[in-house]
């Protein structure tokens, strides 16, 4: 199956949209210390979501903001502030540089320089780890530096539109693996797709092969070609293959078939069919399947005989018609189609059945074709016999078009084959179009609206088939079931949500109402908990509990103002304190 | 190999009775030990001597056992079985069997037992013995198999020891004859059992063993009378003359049907999984399908050559599954408790499951302790679990999640950012651990550096019977974990008994020493995380998610719906309190964290009351789970959460605790999302990775890539 390579590549990250990402960048670089506390918040929630993949960019930005936020305090002495900034360059230098490194351990002072980092950052951060502890103020300045720098890297780069366009092309980091996954699947299907073809050519070769030697015998008793024995034992071991095959592997099946040799005999096959292969010309205007060959072909078209694989071979054999190929193709693509057309006709199949003819019926019961499609792609695929095959499709339509519709499209393709000889390719702009101004102009117009749609179902014809009617989707309980459901939950806080919500126009994440405001999860007051029926040794217990936080700042760890233990609280630690 | 079936229940009561009465004095001992074990580091040399007074036969053993990697004869094992087994009543109590054999002699157990062991240990020889003719080989390969075309089901006859590799999955029911799948005895009449073979993990195999009839010629006559009608009964029409000439009387007749279930459908309706039941590259590339109508009409696809050797055993492997097994037959006086270990990608996990098999074949049920994080076999990811295992493991983890008896969650993929609470978490489960049944522990994969001390941990606190270590190439990964190096190793929490306290008479403490078994993995890239697509861990953890949430989806067949199509529960902010367990999160955010992410379903024992807002945990408790889900959205009008979970509403009403983990929701599940207009929160196409600091911390292993050596110099 082919992949869809439409698109770029969906990414998930921690910002449910732009505007939150946006938000949490303008508040960072506010320089705003409020702002940029509950920016360093949202970054929090961020590295919940995002877990190990947090971007080394987001986590290193955050740490150099907060030793700005809490140098702002004034709190903190200068060398309190040296050890924060301090581990915080470090980690920026050492991480951000860790991408560029290779087998063989280089300089981190290259590594910095090709991504634009100046030297004295790196030997701010040699100057941490195994010199003497720098000043504060070369700290800041630091600090002041990198947070530029990620500023004009990071922050203002990504999730903008002007590197967007290409970056799927070449490859970093955690995409290297998920490339090398995509290249690996993509020629895993190859390689299925090869095998599948080279499966489906041995299985039609020997097919043929039985064929010739049944044909042969047939003539070697002079017998009537009408007279076709059954398949022989073989023979049906072959078809049952291909039919088991042909469910998994329809597409390939029509291609092999379309290829020279299959459908399509070549000379060779031709002449041990006892049929002048020069002959062919026959009559191009109305060509006709040599009975030989359907009925060479017709135990395994009624073997392959399901509405879908017809369709398929129908579009295969147009859009085969629209290469323009060799006249000895377009002949016998052209009498296949015709061929098809007229088993599937409600006249033939009714005077086979009066004359019960079962044997050389490819259809037991009649088709339903998406005519309006047929039609277009006949006429896409304009070639001498195109006239004839649409007369039969008129003929046969449910619902027929207009009388002087018809006669019209007819007039125009009969016009515009006229001139129509082998290669001589016939442009757009033929000059026997523009008698028919109008119609010419919605023929074009419909007709490249067909190609793109033909081209299209032609590649993803399972695809489209699987794609699933979004209507059944949406999950529908009945008053039972949701009284069945809330009746176990009857007693908790849970129940089913029964509000009259289209929840499949709800992705994950979003539910009926919600502003796109980035701030709109933001939890204005909330109540801590803390659970005590644990095996868990006091100090690590919290000092506090139940504390109602109303302003951004969080939960400070002071434990003095929290209240004291009960004595049901101390017993209670006592008995989680037992360890088996 | 002959498996024989007393299905006399009073029997089988009796020596059940008998059997836990045993247990349970054993296990309130164990209890007590535990405890003082831990608080008190105790133990003596002379205790240990005590106990070899007490379980002389168990010393006995131990004694054999002791060393590592000594190979016992094969005939000297089987006898063992024998005599050991004469003196137990031996039931095959799996439920599953219905059949029973009427030509039972006095001695069934006794020969029951050693062809068991006899065939576990020969398994290997036959392997090794390869030297048939290409004419045989290439006859083994043919699988005489007829499709019923108005069922769509194949019957496959297998002659005895014929042996079907493949990849795919199907629903196996044993005709006649038996077969044997990854350890699992599968006889007529038994019930049908799906297997599973991903190109994921090694391939399943079918082995066929006939009936075995003594040579008797008239009951040969008669089975192969009974295989034919058989097979004429699931055929409409007269099945094929040659597929009739094929049946012998030792020959194996089984059913395969398609499977399809909710979680095949769920699987396949993403185009990334598309091949989740195909080939492997390794086995497209050297074209070792063997193409079958009949079989890949019912989805199975028949493996040949190198890619088809399905479970390679060595010697010491069969060695260990055959001493576990008769350790279980009765020669030990209380149920063993093994736990496996060895380093990543050794095979730890596919030995539990062969293990499991093999005990459920005489066993009705298994306890099974998941100590792995990462790889879990029943429950998604980040979960610690005790489940009781009464069905064979036929396939992969994601394609057998169960609902464990009891759970923690723990949020992590791995213990090292909290091992105290890994430790706690199992030390709670281990509370629920009956002791009539057999316990397997699966343990993770670190065995470095304090992954080591966890298992030296785990050893001492759960007291373990046997230690099975896997290792691979000529040196182990680490530390041989004997009773020897238990005497003086420390762990995390537990220490060595302390010499001084020899002398003091404590009686009533004795230190149980373990067996351990040693076992060499020989398959091939033992010890080498896969890299083929499906093989990388964190793939296997997005599978057991998506097989997790796949039972959302009705059984019925229909549309597969996405997620977000679910109809919600909803639960008021204030009811439930919330945390998360990997990281430090403002409060004021916690529902930044939240949306659209996987939570732990817990319950507390103490009633959550918030006042308005959320409740936010201040530690992350340990407490039991009873699953997870999806935290849909959050309604911040009304205070509410919607969350959308295959947990039963009687279940889901004890859930007051909601645990946010590193296990984060697989990425497919939000960016593929059907049927909605517009954007999808949290999903872009904008981010790029070219940005410099873009990608997540690159921990550099210094692994030798030749494709970057090159373009350096």
């Amino acid at each position: 199956m082919k992949k869809k390579t439409t698109g770029k590549t969906r990414h998930v990250v921690a910002w449910m949209n732009k505007a939150e990402y946006e938000h949490v960048m303008e508040y960072l670089y506010s320089k705003e210390p409020a702002l940029q506390k509950h920016a360093l918040h949202r970054i929090s929630a961020w590295k919940g979501r995002f877990g190990q993949s947090t971007p080394v960019a987001v986590e290193s930005t955050a740490d150099l903001v907060r030793c700005q936020v809490l140098d702002s305090t004034g709190q903190l002495e200068a060398s309190d502030l040296v050890l924060l900034y301090g581990m915080a360059l470090v980690r920026f230098v050492n991480l951000i540089t860790e991408r560029q490194q290779k087998k063989v351990a280089r300089p981190l002072r290259r590594l910095a320089g090709k991504i634009n980092i100046p030297e004295w950052v790196v030997n701010l951060r040699h100057d941490l780890t195994h010199r003497r502890l720098p000043s504060l103020k070369w700290c800041r300045k630091g600090c002041g530096f990198v947070l530029d720098w990620l500023h004009q890297e990071y922050w203002s780069r990504q999730m903008g539109s002007q590197l967007a366009e290409d970056w799927n092309s070449s490859s970093e980091e955690e995409d290297e693996e998920e490339i090398a996954k995509r290249h690996e699947i993509d020629l895993l299907s190859r390689q299925k797709e090869i095998e599948a073809h080279k499966k489906v050519r041995e299985l039609l070769s020997s097919y043929e092969q039985e064929q010739f030697q049944t044909y042969e015998d047939l003539t070697k008793q002079g017998r009537q070609l009408d007279m076709w024995p059954d398949a022989s034992a073989d023979l049906s071991w072959i078809l049952t293959q291909i039919k088991h095959f042909a469910t998994e592997a329809r597409n390939i099946f029509a291609d092999v078939l379309m290829q020279d040799g299959f459908l399509i005999p070549t000379a060779e096959q031709l002449e041990s069919l006892d049929i002048d292969p020069s002959e062919d010309s026959g009559d191009v205007f109305a060509p006709c399947l040599p009975r030989v060959v359907l009925h060479f072909w017709l135990p395994l078209l009624k073997v392959l005989n399901s509405s879908i694989f017809i369709s398929l071979i129908l579009d295969t054999l147009f859009a085969e018609l629209m290469n323009e190929p060799s006249s000895h193709r377009t002949y016998y693509i052209a009498s296949w189609i015709s061929e098809i057309l007229l088993c599937n006709s409600k006249s033939e199949l009714k005077a086979q059945k009066r004359l019960k003819l079962s044997k050389e019926r490819i259809f037991l019961n009649r088709l339903q074709f998406p005519w309006r499609n047929l039609i277009s792609a006949c006429v896409n695929a304009p070639c001498t016999a195109t006239p004839f095959l649409l007369r039969q499709i008129f003929s046969d339509m449910d619902k027929p078009l207009p009388h002087d519709a018809q006669q019209n499209l007819l007039q125009l393709c009969s016009i515009y084959t006229q001139g129509y000889h082998g290669n001589s390719s016939p442009g757009p702009s033929d000059p026997a179009q523009p008698v028919y101004t109008l119609q010419n102009l919605q023929e074009r117009l419909k007709r490249n609206a067909a190609r793109n749609r033909d081209t299209h179902s032609s590649n993803h014809t399972p695809g489209s088939l699987q794609a699933p009617p979004t209507e059944e989707l949406q999950e529908k309980l009945s008053t039972e079931a949701v009284q069945d459901r809330n009746s176990a939950l009857r007693g908790s806080a849970w129940s089913v949500c029964t509000d009259k919500v289209p929840w499949k126009q709800y992705p994950l994440g979003k539910v009926p109402g919600q502003p796109e405001d980035p701030s709109c999860l933001m939890v204005e007051s909330y109540s801590t908990f803390t659970v005590f029926d644990q095996q868990v040794e006091p100090d690590q217990l919290p000092q506090h509990h139940g504390n109602r936080s109303v302003s951004l700042q969080t939960r400070g760890a002071s434990g003095s103002d929290g209240p004291l233990w009960t004595h049901s609280d101390l017993s209670k630690l006592k008995s989680g304190l037992k360890l088996f | 190999m002959k498996v024989h079936k007393v299905s006399s229940q009073s029997q089988h009561d009796q020596r059940n009775a008998t059997k836990r009465h045993s247990k349970n004095k054993w296990h309130k001992k164990i209890r007590s030990l535990d405890s003082t074990l831990l608080n008190t580091s105790s133990g003596t040399a002379k205790l240990e001597q005590q106990l070899a007074k007490r379980e002389k036969p168990t010393v006995k053993r131990l004694k054999k056992y002791a060393k590592p990697v000594t190979f016992i004869p094969e005939n000297s094992c089987a006898k063992e079985g024998k005599v050991e087994a004469t003196s137990v009543t031996f039931a095959h109590v799996h439920t599953n069997g219905g059949t029973e054999l009427d030509d039972s002699s006095a001695s069934v157990d006794s020969q029951e037992w050693s062809e068991y062991a006899n065939s576990v240990l020969q398994n290997g020889m036959e392997s090794s013995t390869l030297s048939d003719t290409d004419q045989q080989k290439e006859d083994d390969l043919q699988f005489h198999a007829h499709l019923d075309h108005t069922h769509n089901r194949a019957v496959l006859v297998m002659k005895q020891d014929q042996v079907l590799c493949f990849r795919g999955k199907c629903l196996l029911t044993c005709l006649y004859g038996h077969v044997e799948v990854l350890g699992f005895t599968i006889e007529e009449g038994q019930q049908p059992y799906p297997l599973f073979s991903p190109p994921s993990h090694c391939p399943l195999t079918i082995k066929a063993f006939g009936n075995n009839f003594g040579g008797s010629s008239k009951n040969k006559k008669e089975g192969l009378l009974e295989a034919k009608a058989i097979i004429r009964k699931f055929f409409s029409s007269e099945p094929s003359k040659k597929l009739m000439s094929e049946v012998d009387s030792d020959s194996c007749v089984v059913l395969l049907e398609p499977l399809d279930t909710p979680l095949t459908r769920f699987l396949s309706s993403f185009s990334e999984l598309a091949e989740i039941f195909g080939l492997n590259s390794k086995e497209i590339k050297s074209q070792a399908a063997i193409y079958n109508p009949v079989l890949s009409a019912v989805g199975v696809t028949a493996l040949r050559g190198p890619c088809a050797q399905g479970l390679v055993m060595s010697p010491s492997y069969r060695e260990a599954i055959s001493s576990l097994l008769s350790a279980w037959a009765g020669e030990f006086d209380r149920c063993p408790v093994i736990l496996v270990c060895g380093g990543k990608s050794v095979g730890k996990s596919t030995f539990n499951r062969h293990l499991l098999n093999s005990l459920l074949n005489h066993t009705v049920s298994v306890e099974f302790l998941e100590c792995d994080l990462g790889q879990t076999e029943f429950t998604p990811p980040g979960c610690l679990s005790l489940c009781t295992v009464t069905e064979p493991l036929l396939g992969p983890p994601f394609t057998h999640m169960r609902d464990p008896k009891h759970m923690v969650y723990y949020g992590q993929a791995d213990c090292q950012a909290d091992v105290d609470r890994y430790l706690e978490s199992i030390k709670s489960l281990w509370r629920h651990v009956s002791g009539e049944s057999p316990v397997i522990i699966n343990t993770m994969g670190w065995i470095k550096g304090h992954g080591f001390q966890i298992l030296v941990d785990l050893i001492r606190l759960l007291s373990v019977t046997h230690v099975v270590q896997l290792s691979y190439g000529n040196a182990p990964q680490c530390q041989l974990l004997t009773p020897e190096f238990l005497r003086t190793a420390h762990g995390w929490q537990t220490h060595p008994p302390t010499s001084t306290l020899t002398e003091e008479p404590a009686s009533h403490l004795t230190i149980r020493s373990h067996i351990f078994l040693s076992v060499q993995s020989e398959f091939e890239g033992a010890g080498i995380s896969g890299d083929m697509q499906y093989q990388r861990s964190n793939e296997l953890r997005d599978l057991a998610l998506l097989s997790y949430f796949s039972k959302l989806q009705s059984s019925e067949p229909g549309p597969i719906r996405p997620l977000h199509c679910f109809i919600p529960y909803q639960v008021p902010h204030s009811s439930v309190a919330i945390g998360v367990t990997h990281c430090e999160v403002a409060p004021n955010n916690i529902l930044y964290v939240a949306n659209a992410s996987i939570v732990g379903l817990c319950c507390l024992s103490e009633k959550v009351v918030g006042r308005g807002g959320p409740v936010v945990l201040s530690q992350t408790p340990i407490c039991q789970c009873v699953g997870l889900g999806v935290l849909r959205g959050v309604d911040m009008a009304r205070g509410l959460y919607f969350l959308v979970s295959p947990v039963s509403p009687s279940v889901l009403r004890h859930v007051n605790c909601l645990l946010l983990g590193e296990i984060s929701l697989p990425k497919v599940l939000l960016t593929k999302q059907h049927g909605i207009e517009g954007d999808l929160p949290y999903v872009t196409t904008d981010y790029s990775f070219e940005v410099q600091g873009a990608g997540k911390l690159h921990i550099y292993k210094g692994l030798i890539r030749p494709g970057f050596l090159k373009s350096n110099d």
